[in-house]
């Protein structure tokens, strides 16, 4: 044990000498409390449907993403295509290497897929939604890298309907029930990279993708988060 | 009177007579307390949720021992590297170390006012270390080899010219105008290869999640993790008070962070990093080591200030300061400016040396209203104030003068007696109310017109009032 560690706990043990030490259990069921007791003053969701609610959220003002709804993974590769060409930029883009992405036939559809993820355009698929503040979940993994979110001028981010919760709170009881192994890194993603620096005017594409489009694949015959409305 | 006290005085006079300053910060201050205003109004409860976050906040620091040795032990199972520190040298030294290490060359830093107090950045510079600022404020209060003036918004003293003329010296490939979209890309092209390049990346922490042992990072420009995902190694500088129990708890102040610092919801990325690169990750550093600063928080719980330690630096208190917008940043002259830099510069630097800034407070209670946290800052600068005057620490002329003053107040026949012909006499100066110059007046009314005082005082008045209601 590092002398410095020694002394600070010293420390912390003198100053805090007038309480009354709680045992482990206690001060862990102490911790639950103060959530517990929070749970009734969540910031309202205006819309009854958690999707509905996310769809508002990410293209509303707030959060500034364009968005576009689908019905099932098979539409993915055209919608890219009419992102892209609405935007006037050609079909060469960096996938995420996740299976859901990968096993698109995107040759077919006359896509180059490059490894150029710098400055150029990367199509990624979220591993969850918040409705409550528009944001999409990423885990860090082999078919994950963290940089993707960060290094491409444009993000086009794939999100299942299914795997949208209500609250923050919401996503990390999701998670936890459907197993994810906590990853090395989460990263929720809201928008677009953006600084208010400069005389506090709000500019995008400040270090990070320049825009954020999301495709939400409607897939709702298996909804995940459970919401009422508040 | 003490050097630095001199000089607090005459950076502050410097800044109010300073008409850009105050321009630059009245345009980001107001636009921020604006904000917050409408996302707290949004809030179902803001004073509940608030409660909410001051009770985990306490719980976390009356538990301090147990949070620090759970995150110490879930980290460590992450992979992660633990270091402890008593100071801010020992803290700087051991990054420095760790940089040495690593053979680096080049290190990329993303905002933490944690870095700042420790005095990293000019630790790197001594070891000959290039340390890059990727946060685009600090990026240009580093180019122009200043200090940050503000937690949040570093550089909001500067206008976009400064900005656009600071660039084209500093920027290889400068911008093409003063368009702040411009500005913004220069930096952008400057930074990037930076990035890509560097050979550690260092990062503050908003919160150390103690059952996991990973750590929170957010920020709205995506510099944090460009910043610590492709060197090998990723060191976070993070004060023993930022724990929280687990990444619940998290969600509740961080709601509250953004909404009390820039008024928006959320920040654009919110990040946890949990220990180094694993196995089958795709990037990731491979060297992931957490510095916990102690620097003066173990002495506030001792010292009955604990309550400063809920403090989770989100800026509000200063943009609603009065004092904070007339002066700005720099006056204060601590790596913390505005009320709550007020009571932690004294702890910091000692409060013989930093004994004004809790008397450069009008005590009107608006940080203490905004504060998330609840934090009672009024009252915990009155307490630095008292403590001040306890260890003599106070000029004497002040001491002179309330002593005098006391000797008054203690008799109140003697104190109407005075304060009456002082009112008289006052008032032989005046023309239309008020008072354009008087002997001994001199610093008030070079500024501002003194309000002559009524021709009966409030006990007159309140005695006149009496006799007519026969009572
Ligand atoms: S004292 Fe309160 S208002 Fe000021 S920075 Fe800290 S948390 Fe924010």
């Amino acid at each position: 044990m590092s002398l410095a560690r020694k002394q600070i706990m010293g420390n912390i043990s003198v100053a805090l000498a007038h309480r009354e030490k709680a045992d482990e259990h206690s001060i862990d069921q102490e911790a639950v409390k103060l959530l517990t007791s929070f749970e009734p003053e969540l910031p309202g969701l205006s819309i009854a449907d958690v999707v509905e609610a996310f769809y508002t959220r990410t293209s509303g003002p707030k959060v500034g993403a364009s968005i576009t709804r689908i019905s099932s993974m098979e539409e993915l590769i055209d919608t890219v295509a009419g992102v892209l060409s609405e935007k006037g930029l050609v079909n060469k883009i960096a996938l995420q290497p996740d299976r859901a992405l990968v096993d698109l036939d995107w040759g077919q559809s006359g896509f180059q897929l490059g490894k150029e993820v710098d400055d150029g355009v990367v199509v990624g698929i979220a591993r969850w939604g918040i409705a409550e503040t528009g944001s999409l979940v990423f885990h860090s993994a082999s078919d994950m890298p963290v940089l993707f979110n960060f290094l491409p001028s444009f993000h086009i981010v794939a999100v299942r309907a299914s795997t949208i919760v209500p609250y923050l709170e919401s996503y990390a009881n999701a998670a936890n029930i459907a197993g994810d192994p906590t990853p090395r890194n989460v990263c929720l993603v809201t928008g677009a990279s953006g600084t208010t620096d400069i005389e506090g005017v709000l500019v995008t594409g400040a270090h990070g993708p320049r825009e954020l489009h999301i495709i939400l694949i409607d897939d709702t015959n298996q909804i995940v988060g459970t919401y009422d409305e508040n | 009177m003490t050097a630095i006290e001199s000089t607090f005085k005459k950076r502050a006079q410097a800044a109010v007579a300073n008409k850009t300053l105050k321009a630059a910060i009245e345009r980001t201050a107001s636009t921020a307390e604006k904000k917050r205003a409408i996302a707290i109004a949004e809030l179902p409860d803001f004073s509940n949720m608030r409660s909410c976050a001051k009770r985990i906040k306490d719980h976390v620091i009356a538990n301090l021992d147990h949070y620090l040795e759970t995150f110490e032990r879930n980290a460590v199972a992450s992979g992660a590297k633990v270091h402890w520190a008593r100071t801010a040298e020992e803290a700087s030294h051991i990054a420095v170390d760790i940089c040495k290490m690593a053979k680096a060359k080049r290190v990329t830093r993303s905002k933490s006012m944690l870095g700042e107090e420790i005095g990293l950045p000019h630790a790197l510079e001594l070891a000959g270390i290039e340390c890059v600022e990727t946060d685009l404020a600090e990026h240009i209060v580093q180019l122009a080899g200043e200090r940050p003036s503000h937690i949040v918004w570093p550089a909001m003293h500067k206008s976009r010219e400064e900005i656009f003329s600071l660039f084209k010296s500093k920027h290889e490939k400068p911008p093409v105008s003063e368009e702040i979209a411009d500005l913004v890309l220069s930096a952008r092209r400057d930074l990037r290869q930076k990035f890509l390049t560097a050979d550690v990346g260092i990062s503050g922490a908003n919160f150390l999640i103690a059952d996991t042992g990973a750590v929170c990072v957010v920020t709205n420009e995506g510099n944090a993790e460009l910043t610590t995902t492709p060197p090998k190694v990723h060191i976070v500088t993070a004060g023993i008070e930022k724990l929280v129990p687990s990444i619940e708890h998290a969600f509740v102040l961080l709601r509250l962070l953004v909404r009390s610092a820039t008024g928006a919801d959320i920040t654009q990325y919110t990040t946890f990093h949990c220990g180094p690169k694993r196995p089958n990750d795709a990037d990731g550093p491979e060297e992931f080591h957490i510095i916990l600063v102690d620097n003066g928080r173990t002495q506030m719980l001792a010292d009955g200030m604990e309550e400063m330690l809920r403090c989770i630096r989100c800026g509000a208190c200063m943009n609603h300061c009065v004092v904070y917008r007339q002066v700005g940043g720099h006056a204060y002259g601590g790596t913390y400016p505005g009320p709550m830099g007020a009571v932690l510069t004294p702890v910091f630097d000692g409060l013989k040396q930093s004994r004004d800034l809790p008397h450069a407070c009008t005590l009107n209670g608006r940080c203490a209203e905004v504060c998330p946290v609840g934090i009672p800052l009024p009252t915990l600068l009155r307490q630095l104030r008292s403590r001040s005057w306890r260890s003599g620490y106070e000029p004497w002329l002040t001491k002179a003068n309330v002593s005098v003053w006391a000797q008054f107040a203690k008799r109140p026949k003697l104190y109407h007696a005075v304060s009456k012909i002082a009112s008289k006499v006052i008032r032989l100066f005046q023309k239309n109310g008020r008072i354009r110059w008087m002997p001994l007046a001199g610093n008030w009314t070079r500024h501002r017109d003194l309000p002559a005082p009524a021709s009966r005082s409030f006990m007159q008045l309140q005695r006149s009032r009496h006799k007519e209601n026969g009572s």
